[in-house]
């Protein structure tokens, strides 16, 4: 005991030490990460969905990821948006994909997470491609093509060279409307 | 003393250029590979690195008297886990969209080859002046290596070169005219290996030139 | 989780994001330890084996003993997570002691084989780094099975990596590399030409 009290007390001195100012710095710095974590998610949320002022988190039945009662200025729905994700084609795509009151149109889509191809899959994250969903029908399937958009025809173009990537973040939107479509329709 | 001073602005120097830790020493090369598709990523690493080998040298060096045998890497790694903690929650809190883009290789940081190695052989060994030259010598050598790294490949790979947007300022040079040139290869991994390989290659070519005419 | 879904996350870390090639983990040994195929080979199978441990044992530190502890003392569960790091590594270092202690006493060639290089997995990348991969994917956090399938992937990644250069570099050996490229450099080249290769299992997944 004498010998490992010998051997070690300067490790347990400066374990202790470094643990209180370890703990201080985090105390210190926590709320201002946790601010940063969410805003690129509120961010994302108002892009989506405009008018938005804040939002709420709301439970869907059957959806383990969130969904948000998006709100304006005054207090009244302006919209929901749905958080979502799943595999690209490098790893995982996170987005925001939202619709409007009566989640009858998509308002706009938002890629807030990927590891795609730079330069290529990627472009995912660019608003004018991600435009495309805005005003396409939640309540059918959304079909990648490889051609231009034909209108009415609920269909986005893929990016040249990233199909994938492109059909990816399709079917992830697809999932997640199927989802949690039925449930909004409920919740008017 | 002029003789002491002497030697830890050459300790500081040696760290650049003749000692480099990536160039020379070889060490830290996950990092190196790692974020250096980006100057900014590499920059933002490169403080990080300075700022944990800076305290980590700090420590040991004040502490070289106490330090047993049997504990000494223990000791080297709580510390360096320590300092890197903090690092990794500051730039969680300054640069977080930077600290995202560079993922795991901050904790990696912890075991980094180049703090360890310094601890080892210089702080453990040498008073605070020379310690604390060897890290900044060291730390700035390797931001450098990694930024020059950095550059050849995000100006290569993504046909330009921006810097801190999350602090608010911008600066690159010119995306838009390369862009459809470039070859994106060299912001993901393979281009990695082959441009560290290159450049070690010339840095090698070039020390051996230089021994060869300070022989002759 | 369904064994798809695991094949999936296995062929995933040995294949599409291999540690060495696409992911950057384990360059140090990489480099310094591909020389010869035997002996890649055998510091593939320690890796293997201390990156599955590794990766269960912090798992549990963080969900059965960080959470747990955070919740009673603090009331949140997330509240001592910032000792992770602090954490990790000392598992990882002591694990490695045990496996040096092991080694030593029951397979005294292969230990004395191994010489300075099985201190040097502690610091070997890969293994924290398949720790904090492994903490920071949210799939993985929920289940300990897809962790430890998950490690073990990219323990056998690392191994396949490191035996092919290996190999590799037996051949090399015998060609004219250029002074300056010789070592680190002509490794470094292969190792794009064989990341370049690696890329190309990039959507199996599909």
């Amino acid at each position: 005991m004498q010998k490992f009290i010998e051997e070690s007390w300067l490790i347990l001195v400066m374990g202790a030490v470094f643990a209180v100012l370890l703990a201080g710095v985090q105390t210190s710095l926590a709320p201002t990460i946790t601010v940063n974590q969410a805003k690129a998610l509120s961010e994302a949320i108002r892009e989506v969905v405009s008018g938005t002022d804040r939002s709420e988190e709301v439970k869907i039945e059957g959806y383990d990821r969130k969904v948000y009662r998006c709100l304006g200025p005054d207090g009244n729905l302006v919209g929901f948006a749905i958080d979502a994700q799943g595999i690209g084609f490098a790893d995982k795509i996170h987005l925001v994909v939202g619709v409007t009151v009566d989640a009858g149109k998509i308002t706009g889509l938002k890629v807030i997470e990927n590891v795609e191809t730079p330069g290529l899959g990627n472009k995912i994250a660019d608003a004018e491609w991600a435009g495309q969903y805005r005003d396409l029908d939640p309540g059918r399937e959304i079909v990648v093509q490889k051609r231009p958009p034909k209108p009415g025809e609920n269909e986005v173009q893929a990016i040249t060279g990233a199909t994938i990537s492109s059909k990816a973040v399709t079917k992830i939107a697809n999932e997640a409307l199927r989802k949690v479509r039925p449930e909004l329709v409920k919740l008017r | 003393m002029a003789e002491a001073s002497q030697s830890n602005l050459r300790q500081f120097s040696d760290g650049i250029v003749a000692n480099n830790p990536v160039l020379v020493q070889l060490l830290g090369m996950c990092p190196t590979l790692a974020v250096t598709n980006s100057v900014e990523n590499a920059l933002v690493m490169g403080a990080a690195v300075i700022f944990v080998l800076t305290m980590s040298n700090l420590i040991t060096s004040t502490l070289r008297n106490l330090l047993k045998p049997h504990v000494r890497i223990l000791i080297f790694t709580l510390t360096i886990a320590t300092f890197v903690t903090i690092a990794d929650l500051v730039l969680k809190a300054y640069v977080f969209e930077v600290s995202k883009k560079l993922g795991p290789f901050v904790p990696l940081i912890i075991v980094n080859c180049i703090i360890i190695a310094r601890a080892e052989v210089v702080a453990s060994r040498s008073g605070l002046g020379r310690s604390l030259a060897d890290a900044f010598g060291c730390g700035i050598g390797f931001t450098i290596a990694l930024c020059i790294l950095g550059a050849i490949r995000e100006l290569l790979g993504a046909g330009g070169i921006t810097i801190l947007r999350d602090l608010g300022w911008h600066w690159h040079i010119d995306p838009k005219t390369f862009e459809p040139h470039a070859w994106v290869i060299m912001i993901m991994p393979p281009g990695a290996f082959l441009t560290l390989g290159a450049v070690i290659g010339v840095v090698n070519h070039l020390r051996s030139r230089g021994a060869a005419k300070g022989g002759a | 989780m369904d064994f798809g879904a695991l094949v999936g996350i296995f062929i995933g870390a040995v294949l599409i994001n291999n540690f060495v090639l696409a992911q950057f983990l384990g360059i140090c040994p990489f480099l310094g330890v591909s020389r010869k195929v035997d002996m890649a080979f055998g510091m593939g199978c320690a890796v293997t084996f201390v990156m599955t441990v590794s990766g269960v044992v912090t798992w549990l530190i963080v969900h059965g003993i960080l959470a747990p502890v955070g919740e009673w003392l603090l009331g949140d569960k997330e509240a001592l997570f910032f000792l992770k790091y602090v954490a990790f590594i000392m598992v990882i270092a002591s694990m490695v002691q045990l496996v040096e202690m092991y080694l030593k006493k029951f397979f005294r060639s292969l230990y004395t084989a191994f010489g300075v290089f099985l201190p040097l997995i502690t610091t070997n990348c890969a293994i924290l780094g398949a720790c904090l991969l492994i903490d920071m994917n949210e799939v993985y956090q929920q289940s300990l099975l897809s962790s430890a399938v998950f490690a073990f992937g990219g323990g056998l990644g690392f191994a396949l990596a490191i035996t092919i250069m290996a190999g590799i570099r037996e051949h090399v050996r015998f060609s004219d590399v250029p002074k300056p490229l010789q070592g680190a450099g002509i490794t470094l080249l292969t190792a794009g030409i064989l990341a370049l290769a690696f890329m190309g299992f990039a959507g199996i997944g599909k």
